[in-house]
Order: structure tokens, then C-alpha cells, then sequence
């Protein structure tokens, strides 16, 4: 589950180091993504290239297995058997995301131990929604069903990109999130056209998770020189603004045929433009969360960080020292 | 403490205390395997990515959930990455055997297949056998299209990876596009026995965890009714 | 109590809240793959219990949801091994090895049983519960045999699991009713074949079997009577559909 490649903190100075790379195998490299043609891991590619996919792969990983807690917190309270066996394997499945994705970004030479250690040290960005809480079972609902169905939006994007090993994962994640959207959307509908108690938690917990949801795709993109150079190499896909106008489109009808109401008096669609307008989200609170500064970052990375350590004997015992490691070849 | 609203994390008694910074060492997340499942009965090999793991039976312990959980699955396969010898990738319309050097000092793949002593082959893979002493079978992978998964072609005997790759191109040369070849020995697979099947048995019925299984448009419709 | 009534209620309690108890490292196992591999199994469990608790509303028990989410501690009828607190994970793991043997052999003998619908159920699980004890027999058998912080920690665990384990064995008084009539081989029978099996298991390690038969099993549980851990368990899983019983969530 993940917003969108984050180029609103890309450098918009500093060198692209274009004009270092070799000018034919670059011709080639670029020719290759304009034919359509995905990108393998043993090709050249520019280092500008290889660094933001990293980036972007391993912040989506991060934002996998981070985003694993917040529904986590109801794993054990799921309500009737149906919902819990399906929150179990809802949660599963990010977790599992999360092993696709690292594996992707392996293959651009970053180790698993090294995007761990940056996680759990608090260097690596994740998905800025996951830092706020879910205090009630509505909450997680609101999850399942909202911000996978913002992650679809941009993983179906992504997914058209010119990195195979990348292309691959979200190929197997979009069809497996299919159900998450499905399962979010039922547990939801059963809330809000059920009795009066679960009709009241799920507009509480739609009210709270609202601004964060129109914060998930990011601030208007800036458009320098490394999002231009990254949309010709098929790195970001669609524009921020674009997947979020798409989400709009898409969800607010479902949110409002079922009797919810969202917490912005200005959303609205314009007919004329097709654009959905909104209350400006508050940009200045989602950059001073992202940084470290929300209700739960903390928390997020205190259980990673505990997880890593108390496994960290079965790992210690169960290694090979003679393995030597290769990067995943696909 | 860190108070949190899951009760699993107030039993793990998380610290608030500002952590000091760790690094992981080499190998904490071991090597990797690298995994192939065939959807069904007869079907050829597809691979479907790699996992973690210490040892082949741990890597297929981990394979069989992280990549056979959800779909219908007949079979595993896992091999340790570095087992694996991978050609150059070409364009999506080329040949990747193109890229090989040409060989004299190998010996070209003899067509006999009645050699004795060889490890009798599973019907379905396609063998091209060369009969030679101190030579061992390997399994052939071609990558068709690029951003789309290797399938496993076929065995072929050789002496070495790069002599496995000269006969799979005999063999298989003329299939095109062919923009990838992995060869891997045999003998360095893990594979899951046609007798133990029946663990893949029940997959089809967990729909709890299935799109289809979540039919919610008669309620709405019926909200719709009723608050009209 | 009726004796098919009887053998389906341990079954079935068993199962939910061990499969509850295993679903607690989710997002928390020692390595990813791990993790995913685990939270099936627990999920696996659930399912297991499920098909149980639906036995016994065919045979006019209340609805699955209602027997396994409303019930108090002294109406279950789990051992009390799978009550306990999933402690780290050389627990979590000596506690599904020794669970999940005597699971499969229960399952292969209740194949044969005479109450056909059980039978039935017995057969279709097979194959998901010889992955789950491949996977704990594998990893048994590798942190068995590793360092020694992990052998130091795999024997102390099975040294103070073992007395739970046996708990499993538990009769109650339709123990004698459910041989007779064919529904089921026993618990001593199982108890045997299960020593059998895991002792097996244990011999290709470093570790020390304990006189498993001179240890006092702690029982109790097929009678309602539990650790302090199974009441704040049902109350934390209860959370939500207390809030409305009346709701379909």
C-alpha cells in the first residue's frame, strides 16, 4: 500500500549526472523504454535510474510492512470468524508485499540488511499515512477498503513502468490487493448501513482518516528537470494530482451511496473540468509528520525495531556463513 | 512505554527511550533462493521470485507460502540463486543464444538417448542428452519477453554451465524471441514430491482470503431502497 | 455430554485459539518469510475450527460466530497449551511441533471415524497439516542442531512445554463412549503414536528428551478449568462483537 514516488523531496537544483553517463549507451537504454520495452536488472542503466528506483522500491516495501500495523492493531479483535481469518490474511498479504518489493529493489544492488537497517534507524521514508492511528475497528475498515484502493490506483500506474523485477511484483501484489479492496469495501458497507453503533464508529473513523487519505498521492508535483527525466524513463508514471483526481472519481460515489458524509464542505465534483475540487490538505502538517513528527512514527518503528531484535537469535543460528550472497537475479 | 491501541504491542512493552542506531550484519537476512511453481498438471515450470532463506528446506517451507498461498499449484521448485548461470538479455525480438560465444572445443550434443546410467527424466521435460562421462543434467529457463517471468524449456546433459548453455541453444535455439537463458544443474533443485500435492489440496477452498467470495451490491442496493 | 459433542468442542477449541494465539506474531516473526509462512498456518487453524464449530451447528449447537465469540473461560474446553501467551519464539515453535504432530495424527485416525462428516473433514485436511508439520519438524530439526543459544533455548522450551503438551491427552467421561462407538481411537492411543513421532523428530537433534511418561501432565482444561490467560484472551478477541450482538459485521 503506497502513495506515489515522492518527488515533492527531489532535489529540483541538483544535478541529474546525465552528462556523465556514456551518450550511446544511453541513446540505447532510452530507445529501449520508448519501444516499450521493460528494463532487466543485468542491462546499463544510468545511475540517476538505478538510484530513484531504489528509492521509490524500497520506500514502497517500507510503506508494505509499516503499513502491516496499523490493520494489525485489530488482528486479534476482528469481529466473527470471516472477518478474522480475512484481517489475518489481509495483514499476511502486506507482509508479503513488502518480500516482493525488497526483492525488487535487491536487484538494483541494495541489500535487504541495508534497507532494513535504514527502517529501523528512521533514515527511510514510508507511506506518511501509516503514522496515524486506528483506534477502532472502523479504522482499520477504512484501511482496507480507502487507502488500498489509493494503492491501486498507483500500483496499477506503476505497474506499467519500465523496471521489470518492479513491473513483476506489482503485477502479483495489484492481484492479490484485488481482494483487499473488496474485503475493505464489504466490511465497511456492513458498518455503515448496519446498526446505529457501527453506522456512528465508521463515519468517526471516516472523519479522522480523511485528511490523511487526500494527503496519500502527495503535494502537486514539482515539475523540474528530475520529473520530467523520470516520466520519459517510465519511473513516475502519472502525476500526483492525477492519481488523486482518479481516486476521487472513483471512491467518493461509493463513499456517498452508502449514507457516509466526508469532513470537507468543498468537495465537489466540477463537471465542466472533470476535476474534483477540495479543501487544500495541510501540507505543512503532512511534512512535519513525514519527518518523524506524527501521533504513531515512533511506534512504527520501536515494533520493527523490536521484531528485527527479537528474531535476531533464530536468524544468528539458522546462517550459513559459507552462503555467498548474490542479488536476486529477476 | 509506548502506549499503543494494539494490545499485541503493549504486551511487547516497546520502549519510549530514544533508540541507538543498529546495523544489520552481512548475511542477517541469508542468501536467497530462487523460486518456480507450476500452476498445473503438465504445465511448464514459471518462475515467480526469490526468497530468504538458510538452507533448501527452509527456502521451500518459506516458497510454498509466500508464492503458492493464493493460486492453484501443483508444484515448487527452489535453487540458490548463485546456482544459477544467466546469459546476456537481448531485445524483446532477438535471441539471447545469439549472444554465446561460438565453440569449437566443446563437443557437439550427440542425439542418442539410450545412454545407460542416467537419471531417468520425468516425462514431460524435453532431454537432450550427450551421454558423456562426467556429465550431469541441467535445467534450461528462457525469458520470452522482457518484464514477463523464465519458463522452464527442458534438460540437457553437459559438462559445465556455459557447455549447458551451448547444448540448450541446440536444442532450443530456435525458439524466438528468446531474450534470457538461465541453466541451472539439476541436482541443485529442491522439488517438491508428486505425492505431496495434496498440501496445495484445500488452496481453492480458502475463499475468505478471494475477491469473489465479497458480494456487497444487494446491501447497498437495499440501503439505497430503504434511505430513498 | 454427548460424545460427538464432547470430541468436537476440544477439537474445535483447540484449534481457535491456537490459530488465534499464532496470529499474534503476524507482522512480528523473526524474518519475513517466516512471518507469512506462520500467519497461514494460524489462519489454516482458524479454518480448522470453523469447519468444527459448523459440525456442531449441524448437530443443533449455536452458530459458529456465537459459540467461539460469546463463550466464557469455564465453557472451553481447550487444553490449556494453547492458552498460553506466545512468549518468543523457541515457544511459539516447540508448542506448534508438539501441537501439530499430535494434530495430524488425530486427524489421519478420525479419517476412519465413524461419524462420517468428521471423517470427512479429517481427509480434506491432510495435506495442509502435513505442511504444518513439515514446517515444524524443519525447524525443529535446524535450531535444534545450531548454535548454542538456539539448542540452550529449543530444550528449555520443550522441557517446560512438554508437561502442557500432554495435556492434550486429556480424557473426559465420554472417553469410554467415543472408543466404543467407533468415533475416535482414543487418547492414549494418540498419546503413544504422538510420542512415537516427535521423539523421532527429536533424536535427529541435539536436544535431550525428557521422560516424557514420568512428567505429571497439566490437565484440566477439557474440563473448563484454565490459566489466568484464556478469559483476558476471549475478552481481547470478543472486543468488537460485544459492542453489538445484534450486528452483522
Amino acid at each position: 500500500m503506497y502513495g506515489s514516488a515522492s518527488t515533492h523531496d527531489l532535489p529540483t537544483t541538483a544535478a541529474t549526472g546525465l552528462e556523465n553517463e556514456d551518450p550511446i549507451l544511453l541513446a540505447e537504454f532510452e530507445a529501449r523504454i520508448a519501444r516499450g520495452e521493460k528494463i532487466e536488472p543485468n542491462d546499463w542503466m544510468p545511475a540517476l535510474y538505478r538510484k530513484q528506483l531504489i528509492r521509490m522500491i524500497e520506500q514502497h516495501a517500507h510503506s508494505e510492512i509499516i503499513g502491516s500495523l496499523p490493520e494489525g492493531t485489530w488482528i486479534t479483535r476482528a469481529p466473527g470468524f470471516r472477518r478474522k481469518m480475512a484481517q489475518m490474511a489481509k495483514v499476511q498479504d502486506e507482509v508479503g508485499h513488502a518480500q516482493l518489493l525488497y526483492s525488487a529493489a535487491e536487484t538494483l544492488g541494495k541489500t535487504r540488511e541495508q534497507m532494513l537497517t535504514d527502517l529501523i534507524n528512521g533514515k527511510s521514508k514510508y507511506s506518511n499515512v501509516f503514522n496515524y492511528p486506528t483506534p477502532t475497528w472502523a479504522d482499520s475498515n477504512v484501511i482496507s477498503w480507502l487507502i488500498d484502493a489509493g494503492a491501486i490506483v498507483n500500483q496499477l500506474a506503476n505497474a506499467k513502468g519500465s523496471y521489470g523485477p518492479y513491473c513483476r511484483a506489482l503485477d502479483r501484489i495489484c492481484a492479490e490487493e484485488a481482494f483487499h479492496l473488496k474485503y475493505g469495501h464489504d466490511a465497511v458497507v456492513h458498518m455503515a448501513t448496519g446498526t446505529p453503533i457501527q453506522r456512528q464508529m465508521m463515519q468517526a473513523a471516516l472523519n479522522r482518516w480523511w485528511p490523511a487519505i487526500m494527503t496519500f498521492f502527495g503535494p502537486s508535483d514539482k515539475m523540474s528537470v528530475h520529473t520530467e527525466i523520470l516520466m520519459r524513463w517510465k519511473v513516475k508514471m502519472a502525476s500526483n494530482d492525477e492519481c488523486r483526481n482518479q481516486f476521487l472519481d472513483m471512491y467518493v460515489p461509493k463513499i456517498w451511496e452508502i449514507g457516509l458524509t466526508l469532513p470537507d464542505p468543498n468537495l465537489r465534483k466540477n463537471e465542466e473540468t472533470g476535476q474534483w475540487e477540495f479543501t487544500e490538505p495541510d501540507w505543512e502538517d503532512f511534512k512535519r509528520v513525514i519527518n518523524g513528527d506524527g501521533p504513531c512514527n515512533a511506534e512504527r518503528i520501536a515494533v520493527r525495531r523490536a521484531a528485527e531484535e527479537n528474531g535476531a537469535w533464530v536468524r544468528r543460528a539458522l546462517r550459513t556463513p559459507k552462503t555467498q550472497y548474490v542479488r536476486p537475479l529477476a | 512505554m509506548i502506549q499503543s491501541h494494539d494490545p499485541r504491542m503493549n504486551r511487547l512493552g516497546l520502549s519510549d527511550a530514544p533508540a541507538a542506531a543498529v546495523a544489520k550484519e552481512a548475511l542477517d537476512q541469508f542468501g536467497t533462493y530462487e523460486v518456480f511453481h507450476q500452476k498445473k498438471e503438465g504445465a511448464p515450470y514459471v518462475y515467480v521470485g526469490p526468497v530468504h532463506a538458510p538452507e533448501a528446506d527452509v527456502a521451500f517451507l518459506f516458497a510454498k507460502e509466500q508464492y503458492s498461498r493464493r493460486f492453484a499449484c501443483t508444484g515448487l521448485w527452489v535453487v540458490p540463486t548463485a546456482a544459477i548461470t544467466v546469459t546476456a538479455y537481448v531485445g524483446d525480438q532477438e535471441s539471447a543464444y545469439d549472444t554465446l560465444p561460438l565453440v569449437t572445443s566443446h563437443k557437439e550434443p550427440a542425439p542418442d538417448a539410450s545412454s545407460p546410467g542416467t537419471s531417468a527424466p520425468a516425462a514431460e521435460r524435453t532431454v537432450v542428452e550427450a551421454g558423456e562421462a562426467g556429465e550431469t543434467d541441467y535445467d534450461i529457463f528462457h525469458l520470452k519477453k522482457r518484464g514477463k517471468a523464465h519458463q522452464h524449456v527442458g534438460q540437457v546433459r553437459a559438462s559445465s554451465p556455459g557447455h549447458a548453455l551451448q547444448v540448450a541453444k541446440a536444442a532450443f535455439g530456435e525458439q524466438r524471441p528468446v531474450v534470457n537463458v538461465w541453466a541451472a544443474r539439476s541436482a541443485d533443485f529442491l522439488r517438491s514430491d508428486a505425492e505431496d500435492r495434496d498440501i496445495w489440496a484445500t488452496t481453492p477452498e480458502k475463499k475468505y482470503r478471494d475477491a469473489i467470495a465479497y458480494k456487497v451490491q444487494d446491501r447497498i442496493e437495499k440501503f439505497k431502497a430503504e434511505n430513498s | 455430554m454427548d460424545p460427538k459433542l464432547d470430541l468436537l468442542y476440544r477439537l474445535a477449541d483447540d484449534q481457535l485459539i491456537l490459530g488465534h494465539r499464532n496470529s499474534e506474531w503476524n507482522g512480528l516473526g523473526p524474518i519475513l518469510e517466516e512471518d507469512i509462512a506462520f500467519s497461514s498456518m494460524a489462519q489454516d487453524k482458524l479454518g480448522h475450527s470453523l469447519q468444527l464449530y459448523s459440525l456442531l451447528h449441524q448437530l443443533g449447537e449455536a452458530e459458529p460466530d456465537t459459540v467461539a465469540f460469546t463463550r466464557n473461560a469455564p465453557q472451553f474446553h481447550c487444553c490449556q497449551l494453547v492458552e498460553l501467551p506466545i512468549g518468543e519464539y523457541d515457544f511459539s515453535l516447540t508448542r506448534h511441533f508438539l501441537f501439530d504432530h499430535a494434530e495430524l495424527l488425530r486427524f489421519e485416525a478420525l479419517a476412519t471415524s465413524t461419524y462420517e462428516p468428521l471423517a470427512q473433514v479429517a481427509r480434506k485436511l491432510r495435506g495442509e497439516l502435513k505442511y504444518h508439520v513439515l514446517h515444524a519438524n524443519t525447524w525443529m530439526k535446524r535450531l535444534g542442531t545450531a548454535t548454542e543459544e538456539a539448542i540452550e533455548r529449543m530444550q528449555r522450551s520443550l522441557n517446560f512445554t512438554l508437561p502442557y503438551a500432554l495435556g492434550i491427552f486429556e480424557k473426559t467421561d465420554a472417553e469410554a463412549e467415543i472408543i466404543s462407538t467407533g468415533l475416535f481411537v482414543g487418547e492414549d492411543e494418540l498419546r503413544s503414536r504422538w510420542l512415537e513421532s516427535i521423539t523421532k523428530v527429536v533424536a535427529q537433534t541435539a536436544l535431550e528428551m525428557p521422560d516424557v511418561l514420568s512428567l505429571a501432565p497439566v490437565a484440566g482444561g477439557r474440563q473448563g478449568q484454565h490459566t489466568e490467560f484464556l478469559q483476558p484472551l476471549l475478552d481481547e478477541m470478543a472486543e468488537v462483537f460485544r459492542l453489538d450482538p445484534t450486528a452483522d459485521w
